[in-house]
């Protein structure tokens, strides 16, 4: 059915039938002056939301008890439950950036 | 295969410039490089109406300008801006309810015989009218601007494996049409 020699010839001949690109004659011209200004992108609600997010997480877990006597045992060397909690949370953070870093890398 | 590679890459820096510095030369420089083929894809899909197809290449390079920084480079640039023209395309069928459906899906006859006075390029033209839409646009895309099967199923929103399955039926369509110009053809051809 699909004989790769008359394949051959039937691209060829759909080749042939193609006109190929279109000379501008003044078509760039004309699109150019069309053209919007660029609005600029703004970042900083972004940054700002980043900033007032982190700052609510921090201040409603600076007077857990959790976190405390996590950061404690912590510093004291004692792996105790609330240390081993703020372990697991602070390397679940560090995994979800590090994937996000590899998914950004891998877009560009 | 270098030679598109260095093209790929000259793409990717006019597009860094425009975004970076703002720089509407460098997009001028892009438009200038793809304008040709934008506006021949779109001559075809509209069946040759010159007016009509420029005023979509210019909506489409104006989209392309406010989405620039939306092209994340997974594609060529060319093949990006053909993704925005079939959109385009598509989108300009549904507003003046052209029809965009089947046109001989199903029917594998032959066109009549040829007569000395017939032109073998009239006939491929009126077969490849005969095709169904689909089968018109991935021929287009895959044959004539030269794209992989990958890139034209990018392109036209569709599966891998139907524009392979559209490809290989638009040719055995054509190919049942043509048959009794495959002698002329040939010799044309060598």
């Amino acid at each position: 059915m699909s004989d790769p020699h008359d394949d051959d010839t039937i691209d060829a001949l759909l080749r042939q039938q193609f006109d190929g690109p279109v000379p501008d004659d003044g078509f760039s011209a004309r699109v150019m002056q069309r053209l919007p200004p660029r609005r600029r992108h703004v970042t900083w609600p972004l940054w700002a939301g980043i900033l007032v997010g982190a700052g609510a997480c921090w201040s409603s877990l600076l007077f857990s008890p959790l976190l405390r006597a996590g950061w404690q045992d912590w510093l004291a060397g004692e792996l105790s439950m609330p240390a081993f909690v703020l372990l697991l949370a602070m390397a679940g953070m560090s995994a979800l950036a590090g994937w996000w870093c590899v998914a950004e890398a891998g877009d560009r | 295969m270098a030679d598109s590679a260095a093209e790929a890459r000259i793409d990717q820096a006019l597009v860094a410039r425009t975004l970076l510095g703002n720089d509407q030369r460098a997009f001028e420089h892009l438009l200038r490089r793809h304008q040709g083929m934008v506006r021949a894809q779109l001559r075809r899909l509209l069946r040759g109406d010159g007016a009509m197809a420029d005023d979509l290449a210019q909506e489409v390079f104006l989209l392309a300008w406010r989405k620039l920084d939306q092209f994340r480079g997974e594609a060529r640039f060319s093949t990006w801006l053909y993704r925005i023209a079939y959109a385009c395309f598509l989108q300009a069928c549904r507003k003046r309810s052209w029809p965009v459906g089947d046109a001989g899906d199903g029917e594998v006859g032959q066109l009549p015989a040829p007569s000395p006075a017939m032109d073998l390029q009239l006939d491929l033209e009126r077969a490849m009218q005969r095709l169904s839409t689909a089968e018109q646009a991935v021929l287009l895309h895959c044959v004539q601007l030269g794209l992989s099967h990958d890139e034209a199923a990018y392109v036209l929103a569709m599966p891998l494996g139907t524009v392979k399955t559209h490809a290989a039926r638009g040719k055995a369509k054509l190919k049942t049409w043509l048959a009794a110009w495959r002698t002329t053809s040939e010799e044309q051809i060598s």
